[in-house]
């Protein structure tokens, strides 16, 4: 029932101009600066990322469902574009928005570190579990290297010591959960191995909780998110898990950050592409992420106040998001480049290039 | 008192103190003594008889550091863990999968371990030989041994450097261990190895605990059908094989539905998370029925799963033998089903074509190394990337190990012949295991005696609860197999009772 609900939703955002594909990458957090930059240019970033456990097979089968069920239809000859149809957008308006997005998933300043946050968490939680019963081995669920000497740092740092950690680290985990909803709590800490307490899987836990995956998986994502920004913005009440998070602390991806602080010394995207090493067109998708992320007090080196204008009246004549026909329509006098830039800042600003679905 | 009297004396103390049993399996004592007297060995014993220990225990007996080479990480985590649950400390592994620091740390404390597990390509680093010849090595140990064999139904290209690897180390005794070779297996082994007067230990690779059942049906339906009439007075814990994923989850709902068993399924599509959670709860009895396909199981030792079911059958006699050997492995009476129809036998011939990559991918993979579009300074990646183009595992490792070998003054290409030959070798002897495993389904006579067959040995004596063809009475074997309670049903704790859980805490607020 979510997951429908939740497709519909998204379908309805991107309005027909992504495929299929993009909704699932989307899902699954793919780290492709297309994939990142339409979480931004549609509205949906929170979702980015959101069920990262989703495989391709499942997601065409819900699809198909919701096409066997009329709630979508296709506009393109492959079925790879989708639309609302009325039964769809009335399925939609029906369902509650709080249960939809609960509040946690739009937390997204931390969402570069998601992933590796909960590596190491779960990493954490099962060898404090093991040391409080006195247990000197156990079958790590997680065994990334990078994420196992982190946690092992973390542990022999001396601060608390052995004995107190367990302690620690439940109180911990115990004021964190009593500041979110009961059910976000519970997901979270369902997903969690312990010594001869195996974490269920996600699966697993749909089918004991009556709720579908995808529904799982954003409560749990939700509770995730709340718990890293608390984790930011008061460490001092969480002393001791909060070291989880240190290090970046940047929704910008690294490489982009990189490109930032470059930019910042006065290069231009040129000089940096050859500094780095780097296409043009990757130099270009940073400065892209850049406007999305709103650090681009630089974007009139490279996007007019006019120009900006000529595209966003472009889109709006035309009622898109898509490069193309915006591009075909101004000729020789804009670039592609342009184009993203502008759509990307006032996909920021919230200018509305399109409303939904009107066909 | 002699020297070998002392030795045992000393060798039954380390099995009581350190591991807690209180006598010797068969075949034990003598590996242990030859190991003891520093001679080279080979060994053959069964499937879950106890191989680990015949090295183990000299390990508190013998100066220096014993090394391990394991084919797979899942079979070293394993043994590692089991290790350190009977307390013992320094034991560490070196696999490809490791961070570099870890990798400096156990470099570094080597002199101090007992145990070392290493997989085969760790040898070929200079810096892990530079830190092994400085050490004392007590004994040179080749698990999964049949893996060096060319005939062998698992063979690595990395285990034919070993007998080198030892030479450079100084020639420490070798024990070579396995639980399914013939003779021709066994005899590439001693050669390949370059084991010296080896004493050879060869037991029956028959499990004389586990009752034999093959059944042929009529289609897909009746299969279904005799599964679950079987599990309806099956002993649990279970594991059940097939040979796709899809099947693998569509039984395990089917199971839990109908018989309201905990299940759980297991394949290599999973999240690697995913897969090791299910792994923990089946170890922690958690899982009555596990459905999987054979990405399950090596390096598995739960000592009491009492059922094997092969939904579909494996592609040769030596993965049967593997398979149903994660049966009661604690001594106690097992059951080993396998339904087949008609329709299966197709399955397995497009398994061995996958093995190996085509031609057409081999001839672009070796040109594409050539101009230096593709690399094989990572061996993750250069996997990943393959495996992302659709070519399976095996074949990617296939391609890996032997462009590897490349000698300098040559081109990759150059290589295309030679990569084609072994394929058409190694082709043929997995073609060859499938049929004989298929004679065997169709044998009338006593499926113990056949396999035993394979293995040129000779049926001495039938268990009473052999086999379907020597027709055993069913529903007293039921009797004889321990019974375990099933496990309580899945549920969600709220986080006040799990948190209470993973912490030993009191569930009431902290404050
Ligand atoms: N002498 C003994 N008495 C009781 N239990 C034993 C004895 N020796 C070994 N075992 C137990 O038998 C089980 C199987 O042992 P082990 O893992 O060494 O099998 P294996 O021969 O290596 O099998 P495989 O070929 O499947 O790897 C273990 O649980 C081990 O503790
Ligand atoms: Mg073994
Ligand atoms: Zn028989």
């Amino acid at each position: 029932m979510y997951q429908d609900v939740l497709l519909l939703y998204l379908i309805q955002k991107f309005c027909g101009e992504r495929t299929c594909s993009g909704i699932y990458h989307l899902l699954k957090g793919k780290k492709s600066s297309q994939s990142v930059q339409d979480s931004y240019l549609f509205h949906v970033a929170p979702f980015f990322h959101s069920c990262s456990e989703l495989s391709r097979s499942y997601f065409d089968t819900r699809i198909g469902h919701l096409q066997r069920a009329q709630l979508i239809r296709s506009i393109d000859a492959n079925c790879t574009r989708f639309v609302l149809t009325e039964n769809g957008v009335k399925q939609l308006d029906v369902f509650p928005k709080s249960r939809l997005i609960p509040d946690g998933l739009q937390i997204i300043d931390q969402i570069n570190e998601e992933g590796r946050f909960w590596l190491k968490l779960q990493l954490l939680v099962q060898t404090v579990s093991a040391l409080c019963q006195g247990q000197s081995t156990f079958l790590p669920v997680v065994r990334q290297p990078e994420i196992s000497e982190h946690v092992r740092k973390l542990i022999l740092s001396g601060l608390p010591t052995r004995d107190q950690l367990g302690r620690i680290v439940f109180n911990e985990l115990y004021q964190l959960f009593l500041t979110m909803p009961d059910g976000e709590a519970n997901s979270l800490s369902a997903l969690l191995s312990g010594w001869k307490a195996s974490g269920l899987t996600l699966d697993q836990m749909a089918e004991v909780s009556g709720k579908d995956t995808l529904e799982c998986s954003i409560l749990f994502k939700s509770a995730l998110r709340r718990m890293m920004h608390l984790f930011v913005e008061s460490p001092d009440q969480f002393p001791f898990l909060s070291r989880l998070l240190i290090g970046r602390q940047s929704s910008l991806s690294k490489t982009a950050e990189t490109t930032r602080k470059l930019l910042q010394t006065g290069l231009t995207l040129h000089d940096i592409a050859n500094e780095r090493h780097l296409a043009v067109s990757t130099i270009e998708d940073h400065l892209v992420e850049l406007t999305l992320k709103k650090v681009n007090h630089w974007l009139p080196d490279y996007l007019s106040a006019a120009c900006e204008q000529r595209i966003m009246n472009v889109a709006g004549l035309l009622k898109t998001r898509q490069l193309k026909p915006i591009k075909n329509h101004l000729g020789e006098h804009v670039s592609y480049f342009q184009i993203r830039l502008a759509l990307a800042k006032n996909a920021v600003s919230g200018r509305k290039v399109v409303r939904t679905n009107e066909q | 008192m002699n020297s070998n009297q002392r030795f045992l004396k000393q060798a039954q103390t380390i099995l009581k103190k350190q591991f807690g049993h209180e006598q010797f399996r068969p075949g034990q004592e003598e590996i242990i003594l030859n190991v003891l007297n520093g001679k080279d060995v080979f060994a053959m014993m069964p499937t879950g008889s106890g191989k680990s220990l015949c090295y183990q225990i000299p390990g508190y007996l013998l100066q220096g550091t014993v090394l391990i080479i394991s084919p797979l990480l899942s079979l070293m985590e394993d043994q590692v863990h089991a290790l350190r649950l009977t307390g013992e400390k320094n034991v560490r592994t070196l696999n490809g999968l490791m961070h570099p620091l870890e990798r400096s740390r156990v470099l570094r404390n080597l002199r101090s371990l007992r145990f070392l597990y290493l997989s085969p390509e760790m040898l070929r680093a200079p810096a892990v030989m530079k830190a092994l010849s400085k050490i004392t090595i007590a004994l040179f140990v080749v698990d999964e041994a049949h893996c060096v064999s060319q005939w062998g139904h698992d063979f690595r290209p990395d285990y034919m450097h070993l007998a080198d690897i030892r030479a450079q180390l100084g020639q420490p005794p070798c024990l070579a261990v396995t639980a399914t070779a013939d003779e021709h297996v066994r005899h590439d082994v001693v050669r390949s190895l370059n084991l010296t007067h080896p004493a050879q230990i060869i037991m029956s690779v028959d499990r004389k605990n586990i009752a034999i059942i093959v059944q042929k049906t009529a289609n897909q339906e009746e299969k279904t059908e005799r599964l679950f009439h079987l599990l309806e007075k099956a002993p649990y814990p279970g594991i059940i094989y097939c040979a796709s994923r899809d099947w693998t989850e569509r039984l395990a709902e089917q199971a839990k539905q109908k018989l309201g068993l905990r299940t759980a399924f297991y394949h290599g599509g999973m999240a690697s998370i995913d897969r090791r959670k299910i792994q923990n709860q089946f170890l922690d009895n958690q899982i009555d029925l596990l459905c999987c396909t054979n990405a399950f199981g090596m390096g598995i030792n739960k000592p009491d799963i009492r059922l094997i079911v092969h939904f579909h059958f494996p592609s040769s006699m030596n993965a049967y033998l593997q398979e149903i050997g994660r049966a009661s492995r604690d001594g106690k009476q097992g059951l080993a089903v396998l339904f087949y129809t008609k329709s299966d036998e197709q399955l397995p011939e497009g398994f061995i074509d996958g093995n190996f990559p085509s031609d057409e991918t081999l001839r672009r993979v070796l040109l594409q190394l050539d101009q230096g579009t593709r690399s094989l300074a990572d061996k993750n990646e250069f996997m990943n990337v393959l495996m992302e183009e659709g070519v399976s595992e095996t074949a990617a490792r296939f391609l890996f190990e032997h462009a590897s070998e490349k000698p300098m003054q040559q081109t990759y290409s150059s290589l295309l012949d030679p990569c084609r030959m072994r394929i058409k070798e190694r082709v043929a002897v997995q073609v060859n295991d499938l049929s004989i495993m298929k004679n065997y389904l169709e044998t009338s006579s006593c499926r113990r005696r056949f396999y035993l067959q394979v293995y040129h040995e000779k049926l001495q004596e039938k268990p009473a609860y052999c086999c379907d063809r020597c027709r055993i009475p069913l529903s007293e074997l039921m009797q004889k197999i321990p019974k375990k309670k099933r496990t309580e049903p899945l549920r969600l704790m709220d986080w006040k009772q799990k948190l209470a859980a993973l912490f030993q805490e009191s569930e009431r607020s902290p404050l």
